[in-house]
């Protein structure tokens, strides 16, 4: 009977303790600080920004400064401009490019930001225009013109005469220049007889250059017949344009 | 010409008697060529009959027929009879010909031609008869065969109706087989094209964007002459048919053109202009002994060669002022001009015959250029164009019978051809403007 009695407060007792310690672990509640008072913060340090946009002006042309600070009770620029509010904009038209500082201070203290605005010189005005000569090519189509022939012939006709006269003025001034004769023909006849014809047309011009002292190794003659027309119509206006001989300047 | 053609002769072939004198037949003022002596034989053409049942069988007939009839239609000496005469039945074979049928009143052919085709390995086969309905004998059996494509089936028609031609058309060959080069624009420069003689299967020759002209076959058609611009001077080239190489010809300075291969097929006749004034020289296919034949002021340009003798040259000179048709012999002796009367005569075309120079005529300077003939021995000439209307650079087909020539009849100028007697005016182009044919000669088969 004595151990039974035994047995029964060893299982109370556990029982009790099993409770303790369950109990004890979900009703744990944190341990608080102890309160103190915060120190007070210390004054916010300003901070300051200046841009100048455009950065590079033509003299007499404006670029305009923008600002912002935080902090700040008292704000000024350099450059004349003085104090201004802690955050704007203004236009400035300096005459040489100029650094412009932007100061900031506040109780945390003062803090600066520059911007440059680099000042161009006005474009240059156009020069005046100067006294240019023709050039040879320019000369070369004034002076040597087409000459033109009669129907199915390949003399030189008096007003061709005139007009190879003022060419060989030129072509001989300016010996240095080379050239090809083209003959053409109008478009009645046959190509074939038409690439003769103009073949002479070339070799009549050029042997009438020659003539006025125009050496023959500066010129190429060829023949385009009736294939490089100028005026297509079929009327003796056009035929005349096409009966001709061409001079063309070689590079 | 490349397609491979078979004919095998299937039976024994009669031919017809010796080919009657060919002549030119004198008016009391004009000279005619009389392309067909007396009455044209009238020649009825069967359809071919179809044996067996191929989409494309019917279609190559078709065709076959169509190239046949119009070839024996050109041809100009038959008198075709017409296809809505002829018996319901027409025949395949030899056993089904109803004679009777064929010299019936409203028929009345004195030839018949029939036959019967058939796809045999892919190939088109044609067997083709020409028989002479009034004597029952045969005169051509022939069985061709082609790769099936147009450009065979219509070289398969063309070589029939030159046999034809050669058996009752009174001893000369077809033309149905050569070919037409030209000059043409159509592609904004003016490159050489070559054509089938009816105008099928145009081609550019050369692609030099430049100005290319004066084409002109060599005798054995592998080469053509021509003028070209396209290294800046007018200078004188070959271009072979086959493969198109370019080989330069010359480059003396100076235009270079109007080439004319001699019948011999070793020299060159041509204009050049390097002594500063265009004058008829005359060469070997290189250039090498070049000879001088003309002296004279003034254009000559334009030679063409007697084919008959290969002894003369006619060009055109402008030595006497306007240009005119003058006769030299092969050494620049004998000058003598052509045409007496006035005007602007040029583009001289000798007919291969010998007999007839075709040439390009304004009598009056108010006037249009037509295409004449003179009969070389008498003198005499004869208008075969008169439409008011550019008429213009005519050149004979090898079988003396046709001109082709350039016009502007119809607005923009095109490539026609005609028989010499004027007559079966057929345009052959027109796509950009088509001018200066040169006629093949044949083809070797």
């Amino acid at each position: 009977m004595k151990n039974r009695k035994f047995l029964n407060v060893a299982a109370l007792c556990l029982f009790a303790l099993l409770i303790a310690i369950s109990g004890g672990c979900k009703k744990k509640v944190p341990v608080a600080p102890p309160e103190e008072p915060p120190p007070p913060p210390p004054p916010a340090k300003p901070t300051a920004t200046l841009t100048a946009n455009p950065t590079t002006i033509q003299k007499g042309k404006s670029s305009t400064l923008t600002w912002s600070t935080t902090n700040a009770t008292n704000v000024s620029i350099n450059q004349g401009i003085g104090d201004v509010s802690t955050s704007g904009s203004r236009s400035v038209s300096p005459s040489s490019s100029t650094t412009y500082t932007l100061t900031a201070k506040g109780e945390g203290g003062s803090v600066t930001a520059s911007a440059r605005v680099t000042v161009t010189a006005p474009p240059a005005p156009p020069p005046p225009p100067k006294k240019r000569g023709p050039t040879v090519e320019e000369m070369f189509t004034k002076k040597v013109q087409d000459i033109y022939f009669d129907y199915d012939q390949s003399e030189i006709r008096g007003d061709a005469r005139a007009t190879l006269a003022a060419a060989s003025e030129f072509l001989k001034k300016y010996p240095q220049v080379r050239f090809t004769i083209e003959g053409h023909c109008d478009e009645r006849g046959s190509e074939e007889y038409n690439l003769g014809l103009g073949d002479r047309r070339a070799n009549s011009a050029l042997s009438h250059l020659t003539s006025m002292g125009i050496s023959s190794s500066r010129v190429k003659t060829i023949s385009y017949g009736k294939e490089r027309p100028q005026c297509t119509e079929s009327n003796e206006a056009c035929w005349q344009k096409n009966r001709r001989a061409h001079f063309v300047l070689s590079r | 010409m490349t397609k491979l053609l078979t004919p095998v002769c299937l039976l024994s072939m009669t031919f017809l008697s010796g080919p009657l004198p060919a002549a030119a037949q004198e008016t009391d003022s004009q000279v005619r060529v009389v392309v067909t002596e007396g009455v044209r034989a009238r020649v009825a053409v069967a359809d071919i009959q179809q044996r067996g049942s191929e989409s494309e069988l019917d279609g190559h007939t078709r065709l076959f027929d169509d190239v046949l009839w119009n070839d024996l239609r050109r041809a100009g000496v038959f008198e075709l009879v017409p296809k809505s005469f002829y018996p319901l039945k027409l025949p395949s074979q030899p056993y089904e010909v109803n004679y009777e049928e064929w010299t019936a009143e409203d028929v009345q052919a004195q030839n018949l031609v029939y036959g019967n085709s058939y796809m045999q390995r892919g190939q088109f086969v044609v067997e083709a008869r020409l028989i002479d309905v009034n004597t029952q004998e045969s005169i051509i059996g022939n069985r061709y065969r082609v790769d099936p494509d147009e450009e065979g089936v219509r070289s398969l028609a063309h070589r029939l109706a030159d046999e034809i031609v050669l058996r009752i058309g009174g001893g000369v060959r077809g033309i149905a087989s050569t070919r037409i080069a030209f000059v043409s624009n159509r592609n904004g420069n003016k490159e050489i094209y070559t054509m089938d003689y009816d105008g099928y299967g145009q081609k550019a020759l050369t692609n030099h964007r430049s100005i290319s002209l004066t084409p002109r076959w060599s005798m054995d058609n592998s080469r053509i002459a021509y003028t070209s611009y396209h290294r800046g001077n007018p200078d004188l080239y070959f271009r072979t048919v086959f493969d198109q190489r370019l080989i330069p010809f010359s480059h003396r300075g100076g235009l270079t053109t109007t080439p004319a291969f001699a019948p011999d097929g070793e020299r060159i006749a041509f204009s050049s202009s390097k002594s500063r004034d265009p004058e008829i020289y005359v060469s070997d296919l290189r250039g090498r002994h070049l000879k001088r034949l003309t002296r004279a002021r003034g254009v000559d340009i334009s030679p063409v060669w007697n084919p008959k003798s290969g002894r003369q040259i006619a060009f055109v000179s402008g030595r006497s002022g306007s240009p005119q048709i003058w006769i030299m012999d092969e050494d620049g002796s004998n000058l003598r001009r052509l045409i007496k009367e006035g005007g602007e005569a040029v583009s001289p075309s000798w007919s291969p015959d010998g007999v007839h120079i075709a040439f390009s005529w304004r009598r009056r300077l108010t006037g249009r250029f037509d295409i004449y003939l003179l009969d070389v021995v008498s003198g005499r000439f004869s208008q075969l164009t008169r439409d008011g209307a550019n008429n213009e650079h005519p050149v004979w087909s090898p079988d003396s019978r046709h001109i082709a020539y350039e016009s502007n009849r119809f607005g923009s100028r095109q490539v026609f051809i005609m028989l010499a007697d004027g007559t079966q005016k057929e345009q052959l182009t027109n796509r950009g403007q088509n001018t200066s044919p040169a006629w093949s000669n044949y083809f070797q088969q």
